[in-house]
């Protein structure tokens, strides 16, 4: 039967190598290979690796060699505020006599630690609500899914700027209000993909077989969607990322000093004129980054083969 | 494309002294993949006149479909690449032809009908416009003419009301009605050649029966010849003149409907044979299925590409590429033992003595 | 087709009293007294708070319109739900209140940023419907051509830019930079709408905002025109008009673009109803007089009426505007129109 591919892959590996000699690959190790021969996806890798790298050891070299990012010492302010890019600060600094670099490195942890807190509870809120909804059906898929659609046809800024302005920023707040926003996506693309593997004999065989509820959801039903699921987790850190950034940009992220790379970009739009590095520098870390999830994302939906249904 | 005056339709020209009206001269295309080779036709030759029909048969992923797409220069080139071998219409290669003479054939000379008429016609559009389409490209008709003519020719396939039919779309149709609608679309411009890939295939087995007849009846009007692919050797039991059986990408057993069915000298056209309901019903015979699968066409067996499947099969026929054995009546047939009668004796019984029984009917 | 926009309409009403129903709860939760706001720095005497709150409906109050207190002599507060009732009164009469900050009816601030909202989010989907399509277009008849990779990698890009950023990038670019090599000469108006002492022309201060604010969704519009293309050219009746002898353009321009354009289609309408509810980021960044920034500031100035005001438009306008994008997608789907299966792959 061929549920039992995906939980076991040694037995996967056995029934493959029996009809097809030539080739002895998995889902996941074919998908792998071909992610590797995407040279956009590696490129999107391995930047993320860097970014991750830098963010987690920047209090072993960044803070000695630059200074803090969150220093405001006055007596040095006015010598070093507001300096062009040069050997000594290789991305300048802002007007308070800070290093842009070191500023953008520590930015790096937030935008980070955003991206992935956002999208593990959108993940985990939209999965219940799509196990909800695509496998109970009737009415709990008609609330939640209009549900959904109230919640996606409203800006989706405006809604998150009210959340804070509710549950007041900080950074722990901004991970819970665009994580809490962020749920419909998963849970419509988790509902279909359960509405079409509900289709298939062997849920129905599991049935037959006496198989609770939760756990046809959780052992036949889950593995099967998991890769679009991973697909769109993916994109989607790219998305909060960009989110953080438009809430901190709008003064309702992270609360300063604390480094952001969207309130860092708003502390430089006075100062476009005649500092304009102060906001081009942490933009590009965001575009970079955000980036670099988008065409990881891109390769693991051509590498799994996951059908979306938009871009 | 706006209908060139001066150009000639080539149907309207003469076949040249001593060649046919389609002729497919050891054709061989091959698709190159990030895998390898894969050699989808290999070989392929036959011959075809007008009021003719030849049966194409073989299990999927024979390369029976390719070769039509060949002929009709619907393959994307590249990943596929003509190896060798031509195709001759009324005398003039088709491979040669620039896509803008291409464009003249398909529809016009040569017309095609595909396998699923749920999804070979377009969704939003009305039937009216799609069958006359290719009449207002190779005819030069006006919107209305082609409407006109696109009402007669859906009474003419069997559409009940057609005036109002015309008007509907596609998704309003029966999956039956639509493929007489794709009949009616490729005989708009009267081609000479209809190929009609595995037509019947996605249809109940009662409609079926009808657009098989269907299809005979218009070659009747018309006198076009008929290219019938299939995977089922009864569907063109009755209908084909000739018959090119398929295995691997080549030609395993051709010749006319008679020398297949009653003189066969290939064992997998025996066992094509033998996994003919109708046939074994009749004869009480249990079916008998075909073992094993067809080979990667990428990875063929050494030898004869059907040795790992064949119950007979020898060292010989394992090593060794079989020849071409050819009758003189154009009968022919790629196995080592085509002309043993001792090995031949192994062919299905059923069919020899209803050889017997119909030859004793027309003495 | 009447019945089932009698039905979509009669869907709004449980939505439209649920969103309103929240954004009243709202007010509650939130911290901060809208009130004491209003004066800004300066602390309002206690007379004149009582006053604000009585005029805005905030506390009870006896038929001479004067503040009912309770034995501690404080205001009785008026409930929740009287307020609602009040509100949604107001609201049949089209009134929509009073803003706590600029003392003016909402309806009057509405009537005067609404339009600027609706002007730049017209320009920017024009924008993005033909530059989106076109690229889309282009890159996918010319797959793996220069052009595909230009078009691939510029909406990768754009989709991960922050519009903010790009928006003061352009500012920089066109209004400062271009500014100093041209002399001034070139140059585009760094901020919008800039009122009739701009040395800009009108239409001018609506460039760079359209540019921030389409370029996003542009991107999408361009990658889900050049899949959808590229699935279409691969269905059956692709291949069915080609063995008619249809050449491949005709076959691109009358098969396949009708079918490819149907999600590309509903993708730009949601996104205008998505516009229309106001740019936050693009208007902030423009200083656009638009309706995103004022409910924006009005969130954080706890200005109640103006959010309730602009949500309850914002809310009304996406859902008239997703009705509209279902009819449309029924007139171009005979499939839809006309019922019957769907054999949509």
């Amino acid at each position: 039967m061929q549920e039992t591919d995906s939980q076991s892959q040694e037995q996967a590996t056995a029934t493959k190598v029996a009809s097809a000699p030539a080739k002895s690959r998995t889902l996941w190790g074919d998908a792998f290979k071909r992610l590797r021969k995407n040279k956009l996806a590696v490129i999107g890798v391995c930047w993320i690796i860097i970014v991750v790298v830098v963010a987690l050891t920047a209090d072993l070299w960044a803070k000695p060699w630059l200074g803090s990012p969150t220093a405001s010492d006055s007596t040095t302010m006015a010598e070093t505020s507001l300096l062009a890019p040069c050997a000594e600060h290789p991305f300048g600094t802002d007007a308070l006599g800070r290093d842009i670099l070191v500023r953008v490195i520590y930015g790096a942890r937030v935008s980070l630690s955003v991206g992935i807190m956002a999208t593990a509870i959108s993940t985990l809120i939209g999965l219940v609500m799509g196990a909800l909804a695509g496998f109970y059906g009737g009415i709990w898929d008609t609330i939640i899914m209009r549900c959904a659609d109230i919640f996606l046809a409203f800006p989706y800024v405006l809604f998150v700027v009210a959340m804070i302005a509710v549950i007041g920023r900080g950074l722990q707040n901004v991970f819970i209000a665009i994580g809490i926003l962020g749920w419909p996506s998963i849970a419509r693309v988790f509902r279909s993909a359960i509405l079409t593997v509900k289709e298939n004999d062997y849920v129905d065989a599991a049935r037959a077989m006496g198989a609770s509820d939760a756990r046809i959801v959780v052992r036949h039903i889950f593995p099967n969607s998991v890769a679009s699921i991973v697909v769109y987790a993916t994109m989607n850190i790219g998305g909060a990322i960009l989110t953080e950034s438009a809430l901190s940009f709008l003064g309702m992220g992270v609360i300063p000093p604390t480094p952001s790379w969207g309130s860092m970009i708003q502390d430089g739009q006075q100062y476009l004129l005649t500092a304009p590095w102060m906001m081009i520098m942490p933009g590009l870390a965001i575009l970079s980054t955000v980036l670099a999830f988008t065409l990881l994302g891109d390769g693991l939906r051509d590498a799994l083969d996951v059908k979306m249904k938009d871009a | 494309m706006k209908k060139n005056k001066n150009y000639v339709d080539l149907k309207d020209q003469p076949v040249p002294e001593g060649q046919h009206l389609l002729e497919v001269d050891d054709l061989k295309m091959y698709f190159h993949t990030e895998d390898g080779v894969v050699r989808a036709v290999d070989g392929v030759s036959y011959t075809l006149d007008r009021g003719e029909t030849l049966g194409v048969v073989g299990e999927s992923g024979s390369g029976k479909s390719v070769t039509a797409m060949t002929i009709m220069g619907l393959i994307s080139m590249p990943p596929g690449k003509i190896e060798g071998g031509d195709v001759r219409y009324r005398g003039r290669s088709i491979l040669e032809m620039t896509e803008e003479e291409m464009q003249h054939i398909r529809g016009n000379d040569i017309a095609m009908i595909f396998q699923d008429p749920m999804t070979s016609l377009n969704p939003v559009y009305k039937i009216g416009r799609q069958v006359g389409e290719g009449l207002r490209l190779h005819r030069g008709y006006s919107k209305q003419e082609a409407l006109k003519r696109a009402t007669e020719l859906l009474d003419l396939v069997g559409i009940p009301e057609p005036e109002k039919r015309v008007n509907e779309y596609p998704h309003q149709f029966s999956g039956g009605m639509r493929q007489r609608v794709m009949i009616a679309m490729a005989l708009a411009c009267d081609p000479d050649i209809l190929i009609a890939d595995e037509p019947t295939t996605a249809l109940d087995v009662t409609i079926q029966a009808q657009i098989i007849e269907l299809m005979q009846e218009m070659q009747e009007k018309n006198g076009n010849a008929i290219i019938m692919i299939t995977h089922d050797l009864g569907v063109v039991a009755d209908m084909a003149d000739k018959i090119m059986v398929m295995y691997a990408g080549r030609p395993v057993e051709f010749g006319t409907a008679e020398e297949i069915f009653y003189e066969s000298r290939h064992p997998y056209t025996w066992g094509l044979i033998r996994s003919i309901p109708e046939q074994a019903i009749e004869e009480k015979k249990p079916l008998t299925p075909i073992h094993g699968n067809p080979p990667s066409l990428m990875n063929l067996p050494e030898g004869c590409v059907f040795s790992p499947r064949c119950p007979y099969a020898t060292d010989k026929c394992r090593k060794q590429r079989p020849e071409r054995v050819v009758t003189e009546s154009g009968h022919y047939s790629a196995c080592h033992y085509s002309s043993d009668p001792e090995f031949l004796k192994n062919a299905p019984e059923t069919s020899r003595t209803r050889k017997d029984s119909k030859k004793g009917g027309e003495a | 087709m009447g019945k089932y926009i009698v039905k979509r309409v009669l869907q709004f009403i449980p939505v439209f009293l649920g969103v309103t129903l929240i954004l009243f709860a709202l007010q509650n939760i939130v911290p901060g007294d809208p009130i004491k706001l209003i004066g800004g720095d300066k602390a309002l005497s206690p007379e004149v708070e009582l006053q604000l709150r009585v005029r805005y409906h905030l506390v009870q109050t006896d038929e001479d319109g004067n503040a009912i207190l309770d034995e501690n002599g404080d205001p009785v507060q008026t409930s929740l739900v009287d307020r609602y009732l009040y509100y949604m009164n107001g609201l049949l009469h089209g009134d929509l209140g009073n803003s706590y900050q600029r003392k003016l009816p909402v309806t009057e601030i509405f009537a005067q940023k609404y339009p600027y909202t609706v002007k730049l989010a017209a320009c920017a989907i024009v924008l993005e419907a033909i530059m989106g399509i076109g690229a889309g277009i282009i890159s996918a008849v010319k797959r793996y051509s220069f052009w595909d990779i230009l078009v691939t990698l510029t909406t990768s890009i754009l989709v991960a830019v922050p519009a903010f950023w790009l928006g003061m990038l352009l500012q920089l670019f066109f209004g400062v930079i271009l500014k100093d090599a041209t002399g001034g000469a070139i140059s585009m108006p760094i901020s919008g709408a800039g009122g009739s002492s701009s040395q800009y022309q009108d239409w001018m201060h609506y460039v760079l905002p359209t540019i921030t604010l389409a370029s996003v969704s542009t991107a999408y519009a361009a990658r889900i025109m050049r899949s959808q293309l590229l699935d279409v050219m691969n269905q059956d009746y692709i291949r069915t008009a080609k063995a008619k002898g249809l050449s491949n353009r005709a076959i691109i321009v009358k098969h396949a673009l009708k079918n490819a354009l149907i999600p590309v289609v509903t993708y730009i309408g949601v996104d205008f109803g998505g516009m229309l509810s106001g740019a936050i980021l693009t208007e902030t960044v423009f200083n656009w007089p638009g309706i995103g920034y004022e409910v924006y500031r009005a969130i954080s100035m706890r200005d109640w009426p103006i959010v309730m005001g602009g949500v309850t438009l914002i809310v009304v306008v996406v859902m008239v505007i997703n009705l509209l994008v279902d009819i449309s997608y029924a007139f171009l789907d005979p499939r839809i129109r006309l019922g019957g299966p769907s054999d949509k792959a």
